[in-house]
């Protein structure tokens, strides 16, 4: 994956159901992208947490143009960005469940699923709103 | 107090061969030999004194393969700058000074070639340089679906409003029906088609995003004292910076300033080396991938914040020659046409000399902001003086 590669232990968790995010083991600070050294303290070591799939809307788009690789999405389709407040504000994309109007701020709790695009299948996370 | 900047390089020579996409006489090779050989026609020097190239966005033209067709004496200085965007078309610059400057190239060609047959879609390949697994997975395989994410923020959560975007995308395209050189000459741009124009990926409608063209564009930098031997009047490189401060760069959308355009440190940087403020500038040159991205970069370059957008993003204000900021003069990416910029940066020689189609009276210094939202950006202050 181009200029990133600590993420492994991402996508391994993804596809065994569960999602994990990166924090350092010596000063404790979250990290996105998963990078291979903390630049806060120095360490080279990471624990990956197990982390509820739950956020906040931080942004999203609604793309109705269908472009080379969304053949299987359809049109229109919501690419949603998720702030984790239990993960240190990490922020994730993900898709949304329905094409629905989004409101940043909305509370979103996600499911993993996977997406098929140019012959392979993609780990991703599909989010919807809380019922308020 | 930071260094000044060192101002004794120029711009001495321009071309540009722009086509509608598609329509290309020649591969880009060829376009591109063309381009160079008219910049040297305009600054009166002969193509095979070009001792070094420079260029951005991954651009596929080796200097090495453009040796045969100019008779290039000696190769003495070849570089480009990192990433896929046009974030570093003003750095491209920076780096053609740095050549000079040191004497280790005296005639340095700035450029950037497209010839979609070539080397593909341009959306595809500004994408293909960063392209991973998040983003394939999520359906944001275009640059226009990242920017739009972007754009939404500062629309929605910052409360930039939708007619400041109105009103830039119709003074570019004010400037391209007014600049016989534009994809858009002759034709004005009707609020209401552009109103009703079909989403692409909200916020952006149609017009709201760059075309992409055919062809390719060169900038011959010189000496500032060469440039004053030769034919054209020169243009001086004021200024420039390229980079991301902390906090920006390829960040899988986790920035701390997300809906910024990334300009934040390069902007106070450039300010800094020049002693230039907004205030100073005459003429913006825009790099407007996406309208909304243009904005967010006027707010990050210190011409407006988000409070004071709705005054200065008028209209009015915006188009040549009455306006106090003038934009895109010669239509910007949206309406001049798209070979990922570089129109933008000949549109700033040709206001700075005198010759654009919307000139703007007695301008001195003009701003090439490049390639926002991009993970690397960089800015650039063009002159009529030296001090
Ligand atoms: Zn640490």
């Amino acid at each position: 994956m181009k200029g990133l590669g600590a993420d492994g232990p991402y996508w391994d968790a993804l596809s065994a159901g569960e999602l994990k995010l990166p924090r350092c083991a010596d000063c404790g600070h979250w990290h996105w992208p998963a990078p291979f050294r903390c630049a806060d303290c120095g360490s080279w070591y990471f624990e990956w947490v197990a982390t509820p799939i739950e956020g906040d809307l931080y942004s999203w788009t609604r793309t109705w143009q269908p472009f080379d690789g969304t053949e299987n999405l359809g049109t229109p389709y919501v690419s949603v960005l998720v702030e984790l407040p239990e993960a240190g504000g990490i922020r994730l994309l993900g898709l949304a469940a329905d094409t629905e109007t989004p409101k940043i701020g909305t509370k979103m709790t996600g499911a993993i699923a996977s997406s098929h695009v140019w012959g392979r299948d993609v780990p991703m996370i599909r989010w919807s709103a809380v019922a308020a | 107090m930071s260094a000044r900047f060192p101002v004794t390089t120029a711009v001495a020579g321009i071309g540009v061969r722009q086509y509608k996409r598609g329509t290309a006489p020649l591969p880009e090779q060829g376009v591109l030999v063309g381009a160079i050989v008219d910049a040297c026609a305009d600054a009166d020097i002969d193509p095979a004194d070009i001792d070094g190239f420079v260029s951005y966005g991954d651009d596929h033209n080796e200097p090495t393969r453009l040796m045969k067709d100019l008779g290039t004496k000696d190769l003495c200085w070849s570089s480009q700058i990192w990433g896929g965007g046009g974030g570093g078309i003003a750095g491209a610059f920076g780096l053609a000074a740095a050549a000079i400057m040191t004497g280790q190239a005296s005639t340095v060609a700035v450029f950037r070639a497209l010839v979609q047959g070539n080397s593909g879609r341009l959306s595809g390949a500004v994408m293909a340089h960063h392209l991973n697994d998040h983003l394939i997975g999520t359906g944001l395989v275009a640059p226009a679906l990242e920017c739009a994410m972007r754009a939404q923020r500062m629309m929605e959560h910052d409360g930039v409003p939708a007619q400041c975007v109105e009103d830039l995308v119709r003074a570019s395209y004010y400037h391209g029906s007014r600049n016989p050189k534009a994809v858009t000459y002759g034709k004005d741009l009707d609020v209401e088609v552009y109103r009703s124009s079909r989403l692409i990926s909200e916020p952006f409608h149609l017009f709201d995003c760059s075309r992409e063209n055919d062809g390719a564009g060169v900038l011959i930098m010189t000496s500032a004292d060469c440039a004053k031997d030769l034919k054209q009047k020169p243009v001086y490189l004021r200024g420039v910076a390229q980079g991301a401060g902390k906090g920006w760069g390829d960040l899988c959308q986790n920035e701390p300033n997300y809906s910024s355009a990334g300009f934040e440190s390069v902007a106070r940087r450039l300010w800094a080396q020049t002693g230039l403020g907004p205030q100073d500038i005459d003429v913006v040159q825009l790099y407007e991938n996406f309208a909304q991205q243009g904005i967010a970069s006027l707010i990050d370059h210190g011409f407006c914040t988000v409070e004071t957008v709705s005054e200065v993003l008028r209209f009015e204000n915006l188009i040549a020659p009455s306006g106090k900021l003038p934009v895109n003069t010669g239509g910007g990416n949206l309406a001049q046409g798209f070979i990922h910029g570089i129109g933008m940066a000949i549109e700033a020689i040709e206001q700075l000399r005198g010759t654009s189609s919307n000139p703007v009276p007695g301008a001195r210094n003009c701003l090439l902001a490049g390639g926002p939202g991009a993970p690397l950006v960089s800015s650039a202050i063009f002159s009529t003086d030296q001090e």
